[in-house]
């Protein structure tokens, strides 16, 4: 580690550090909740709330929208009326010419009105909540149903990882940002990674960022998965300008479980460190490749993971790899300052 | 204010080079590898001609836009050229439209033009998938044209035909197993 490391306020001795672990989740549940307008209205008696239930929904069903419930509890609490029910979904802007009456809403008498009060427009929320604080944000709008993802609330709460894998963590990232600094010295961009087999907990490679040599494409995700090819005995490039890229020697038959066809996915059930998030080509680098997890340190305001695009989680590619950030995020952050004198990239 | 930029080839030199992607792409199908071909056309010289390399370098990046890149800069290399000068002045012709990798890579070594044939629907960054040729994004070079649509029909057939011959229940073949990861 470097000598500035050490004298980190917040590094404790046993080798815990004041880093956070937080899930990169989809784009759909790292959102904002979405509204919708609908028709709601006051009911009046308690007792025709079953009826109108059954009457409202018989005229428009909800069933594209299963996650809401017809019916809240008033919100306030000297309210006149003791709950609410919605009656239809409202367009998002043709409701200016004014707001529609009951009978409108209803022409042809199949719900008895008897128990309704006037309706008014209500927000509720368009999808349903796919985390805690998404359900969390939604109820605060109309009351909707949640099928909490138990992990992804653990992750979110910091508790996925057991001390003994945040320690083994830190240990890979370390790896990555050591190597980050051997490529600076190279006058390498200062990014670094290392792939290690989960299963086993080895360290398959460790490479660092190549750009700033003959391949400008040679970013550290690009260098990684190719020295892990290099260590089932295939690759693309030397590394022997850059001694700091290493790989171990993977008995192909008895260490890796059998490639579904054959077929080199050779990343499959590992993971990757790397002290910044990746690029788009990176990113996507990962998904041919099929990485099962990525931990990465600091965010990159060109990152394709986390800070746009969520390449890992999108329903349209046809593999998906877990996402993580934080880890030593403050060393990781640090790294950029070895090339503060060059441009950023 | 890219109007002036716009790289220009005429329909004729697209087709007589495309027509050399498409006879590629056949060799490659009669070898058993994944049907593409791809040339890197350069003041009407080819400087980088790729294949897919996925299954003998298990580098799953390894698409024949990767390595034709690779040949560009070896090229730049032997012939004492700036990269930069000659990317920036070299024409992609591909079977078969770059994926979202090979498009960004494309973006970074900043190719004008990109010609291609069928839309790669799994993994395409043309527009099938993503639009990773036009998009907005930073420190992501620049973004490229592209012209789509050159003889088609036939790299669509020729992947298929690769994937019948990939299908196990097929009649077995000579043909080691490899995969197609455009
Ligand atoms: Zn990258
Ligand atoms: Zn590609």
């Amino acid at each position: 580690m470097e000598p500035n490391s050490k004298r980190r306020k917040t590094a404790e001795p046993d080798g815990a550090s004041s880093w956070e672990v937080q899930p990169v989740l989809s784009e759909q549940e790292s959102q904002g909740i979405r509204l919708m307008p609908v028709y709601a209205a006051p009911v009046l008696d308690k007792k025709e709330t079953c009826r109108l239930v059954k009457e409202v929904s018989a005229v428009y069903p909800l069933s594209d929208y299963p996650h809401l419930k017809r019916i809240r509890a008033c919100l306030s609490v000297g309210s006149p009326h003791p709950l609410e029910i919605i009656l239809c979904l409202a367009s998002l802007n043709g409701e200016q010419a004014g707001l529609r009456s009951l009978t409108e809403l209803f022409p042809s008498g199949q719900v008895d009105l008897c128990g309704l009060g006037k309706p008014f427009l209500a927000q509720v929320p368009a999808c349903a909540p796919l985390t805690r604080p998404q359900y969390e944000e939604a109820v605060l709008h109309w009351p909707v149903s949640f099928h909490e993802n138990k992990r992804i609330t653990q992750a979110l709460k910091g508790c996925l990882f057991s001390p003994l894998e945040k320690a083994a963590m830190q240990n890979h990232m370390e790896l990555a940002i050591h190597t980050a600094q051997q490529g600076a010295r190279q006058g390498m961009e200062p990014v670094g990674a290392a792939v290690v087999d989960p299963a086993t907990g080895r360290v398959l490679a460790v490479g660092h960022d190549c750009r700033g040599g003959s391949n400008p494409l040679l970013h550290a995700a690009m260098v990684c998965i190719d020295l892990v090819a290099h260590s089932h005995g295939g690759g693309a490039y030397s590394y022997k300008d850059h001694p700091a890229c290493t790989f171990l020697h993977v008995d192909n038959n008895a260490q890796h479980p059998p490639l579904g066809d054959g077929l080199p996915y050779i990343c499959t059930g590992y993971d990757m460190y790397l002290t910044r998030e990746p690029c788009m080509m990176c990113a996507m680098a990962l998904v041919h490749s099929r990485i099962q997890r990525v931990f990465y340190g600091t965010p990159s305001p060109h990152g394709a993971l986390g800070t746009a695009h969520h390449i890992h989680s999108r329903r349209d590619l046809n593999h998906r790899y877990e996402v993580f950030r934080g880890i030593l995020e403050d060393q990781c952050k640090r790294l950029a300052r070895l090339s503060d004198h060059k441009e950023s990239g | 204010m890219e109007a002036a930029k716009r790289w220009r080839v005429s329909a004729g030199e697209s087709e007589a080079w495309m027509d050399r992607a498409v006879h590629m792409a056949k060799d490659a199908l009669e070898n058993g590898e994944v049907p593409v071909g791809c040339l890197m056309v350069y003041n009407n010289e080819i400087v980088g001609k790729g294949r897919n390399e996925v299954n003998e370098t298990k580098n799953a990046t390894r698409h024949a836009e990767m390595v034709a890149i690779d040949q560009v800069l070896d090229w730049c290399q032997q012939h004492k050229k700036k990269p930069e000068e000659v990317f920036t002045h070299t024409v992609l012709y591909v079977t078969v439209e770059p994926c979202i990798m090979c498009a960004a890579a494309l973006r970074m070594m900043k190719i004008p033009l990109v010609v291609y044939g069928c839309q790669n629907e799994r993994f395409g960054g043309c527009g099938s998938v993503l639009n990773i040729s036009s998009a907005t994004l930073t420190d992501t070079g620049e973004p490229f044209q592209c012209i789509a649509g050159y003889r088609s029909e036939e790299a669509v057939e020729m992947l298929k035909t690769f994937y019948r011959q990939e299908n196990p229940n097929a009649p077995k073949s000579k043909v080691r197993k490899k995969e197609f990861s455009k």
